[in-house]
């Protein structure tokens, strides 16, 4: 067994050997780089991306979601019948069962054209399904007549829109009673109205809605309210907040944007990974004669599988922190209400890991030329 | 006196069949312990394929070869670079240093492998480099050093862990003449004050007048086993 003192000397012979050529160093920390923006752009962009579609489930306030059967994404299928929430509400552990509409409409803008926007029609006093994430305005402003709450982001699209302007919708005229920010879905931006309203705008006959959102007492077990509810409407599905939310992510990378995604962010750690490979093989045939060396002079293959393993973390490390950095630099500059691109923390320690497991895996090419080579050839 | 290396009919055949290549045919040698011998012989003599298998970085096809008294045939493959490591000290043509590290690391890699502490394998490295008239180039890189001083840090790393057996391969090939013979004297000085065997393989013969015994080398054979100098 050898000491921890001879892996050390091996260590540092392959810092050294790795500083001393600085161009290659440089190239292969370029390549780790490249694969960790790219990757970690691309799966921040997901992840935004994923949380833009599932926002509304997470901040409507409510445990337990009423869909009609089948329903996978927060998209409005067939409605349901008020009599939905009647029952919903007498079932034991119910806080508040409330009515959720989801329709479309078409602002007009001053200047002429026409903008579309998701019309969300939530019920008064609890406001369950928002509006939230306020940047001008009450979410209580929803209870006066006539107005409607709308994305921040979109006031330029529906004609310099401030509070207390006015708008037709759906041929309606209805009063900005504030802004929200950062409420866009993938199709038109969010526009929140108290229920009545949203009907009367989208033309839902009075007694139909598209969801119910349910909020269980406190100290209430969530999971046992689903199953009486299920009991007590099984003709609709009632799904918990996380199982919906869930759904909608499984639905979207199986559907659409997994293979998307997926593809690119592999490509990106593939090509890390053919870099660092070649850099380092091609390192160790300007070197072979080094390495011949330090065979015949008594290193194992062992020895120099650490000295190249040594190399392999320190690309993967440096590249990593530094992509990283870049990375998180990049998803601040693209920040907006339409896109929040999301590097989870857990990232800032799984994928320097990742790349170093990347690095090792692609230093086994030259390790598999090292172990070929002869300590003999030095005499030739 | 006592015997370092005794090799017995050994042969070496490269290849097979129709293109085999004897580059030993029955080599029996014996080096003593404290001699200061060379080989000499021709280009594809087959020297630098005998040392090559003295210094155990290449097997032989046939015959016996015990280094020290062990029989290297009865030793594992994984055990040859331990031996490599504390019983020889090898001096390269081409110098062979590590050009990321000072003449300095160069020559305390070895003591640092064989378990010697930073600071020791250092200071002794230090010692070897001053000895061999390099003291003040102890942290030049080998791009910095000429020719003749790389040879000379070549041979410090080669006899600072002072090792019973030093093999040289033709250690003036890539020197003037000048450079060639101080280099050499050196490593005879060095090497007979702490009693290293040593076999140089060279067909510089400007320097056989250096050796203990000279060796000569023809086609795969010992055509002249030397006679001791006096």
């Amino acid at each position: 067994m050898k000491s921890l003192a001879h892996y050390r000397v091996m260590a540092s012979v392959g810092v050294s050997m790795m500083l001393h050529d600085k161009a290659k160093l440089a190239g292969t920390i370029l390549g780790v780089i490249f694969a960790v923006v790219l990757g970690v752009q691309q799966v921040s962009i997901l992840l935004g991306l994923l949380a833009k579609n599932t926002m509304f489930i997470e901040n409507a306030g409510a445990d337990l979601w009423i869909v009609p059967p089948g329903t996978r994404q927060l998209q409005p299928g067939a409605l349901m019948f008020d009599s939905v929430v009647s029952r919903a509400r007498t079932v034991p552990g119910v806080g508040l069962a409330e009515p959720l509409l989801f329709g479309s409409g078409t602002i007009q803008k001053p200047e002429g054209g026409s903008e579309p926007v998701t019309l969300i029609g939530t019920r008064l006093p609890s406001r369950l399904g928002g509006p939230w994430s306020m940047v001008a305005g009450d979410p209580s402003a929803i209870s006066q007549p006539h107005t409607v709450i709308f994305e921040d982001a979109e006031r330029e699209k529906y004609g310099q829109l401030d509070i207390g302007s006015v708008r037709e919708l759906n041929g309606r005229q209805v009063r900005a009673g504030g802004f929200t920010w950062g409420l866009l879905p993938f199709g038109p931006g969010y526009a929140f109205a108290e229920i009545d309203l949203a009907r009367e705008i989208t033309g839902t006959p009075s007694n139909r809605m598209n969801f119910v959102l349910v909020k269980v007492r406190p100290g209430q077990d969530v999971r046992e309210v689903q199953r009486a509810l299920a009991l007590r409407v099984p003709e609709q599905l009632v799904l918990e907040r996380e199982d919906f939310a869930r759904s909608v992510v499984i639905t979207l990378l199986k559907e659409q944007l997994g293979a998307s995604f997926a593809t690119s962010t592999s490509f990106g750690l593939i090509i890390g990974f053919v870099i660092v490979a070649l850099s380092m093989f091609s390192s160790v045939l300007d070197n072979l004669r080094e390495f011949g060396t330090l065979k015949a002079i008594g290193c194992t293959n062992f020895d120099l599988a650490l000295l190249l393993f040594c190399q392999a973390t320190f690309y993967g490390l440096a590249g990593s922190l530094i992509g990283l950095a870049l990375a998180s630099q990049a998803a601040e500059g693209i920040r907006s209400p339409g896109l929040v691109p999301i590097i989870p923390k857990i990232f800032y320690a799984g994928v320097p890991l990742l790349m170093v497991g990347i690095c090792l895996m692609a230093s086994l090419l030259a390790l598999s030329r090292i172990r070929k080579l002869e300590p003999g050839m030095v005499f030739r | 006196m006592n015997t370092s290396v005794r090799a017995r009919n050994l042969t070496k055949v490269y290849g097979e069949g129709d293109v085999a290549y004897h580059a030993l045919r029955g080599v029996d040698l014996e080096v003593r312990t404290g001699e200061f011998m060379m080989l000499a012989g021709p280009s594809g003599s087959g020297k630098t394929t005998l040392l090559s298998i003295i210094g155990c970085v290449l097997s032989a096809t046939s015959g016996e070869l015990s280094l020290f008294g062990d029989d290297v045939a009865k030793l594992s493959a994984s055990k040859l670079p331990e031996i490599r490591l504390q019983k020889m000290g090898f001096i390269f043509q081409g110098h062979n240093l590590i050009a990321s590290l000072s003449a300095r690391d160069n020559v305390a890699i070895v003591l640092r492998l064989q378990g010697v502490g930073v600071k020791e394998a250092l200071r002794r490295a230090d010692e070897m480099l001053a000895k061999v008239g390099l003291g003040d180039k102890t942290r030049s890189l080998s791009n910095e050093l000429s020719g003749g001083q790389r040879q000379r840090v070549a041979i410090a790393r080669a006899l600072a862990p002072s090792p019973p057996l030093i093999l040289a391969d033709e250690p003036t090939a890539a020197l003037d003449a000048q450079s060639g013979l101080i280099v050499t004297e050196l490593l005879r000085k060095l090497s007979r004050d702490e009693g290293h065997t040593v076999v140089v393989v060279t067909h510089d013969s400007r320097i056989f007048h250096l050796a203990d015994r000279m060796v000569h080398i023809e086609d795969g054979r010992i055509t002249d086993n030397g006679a001791e100098a006096a």
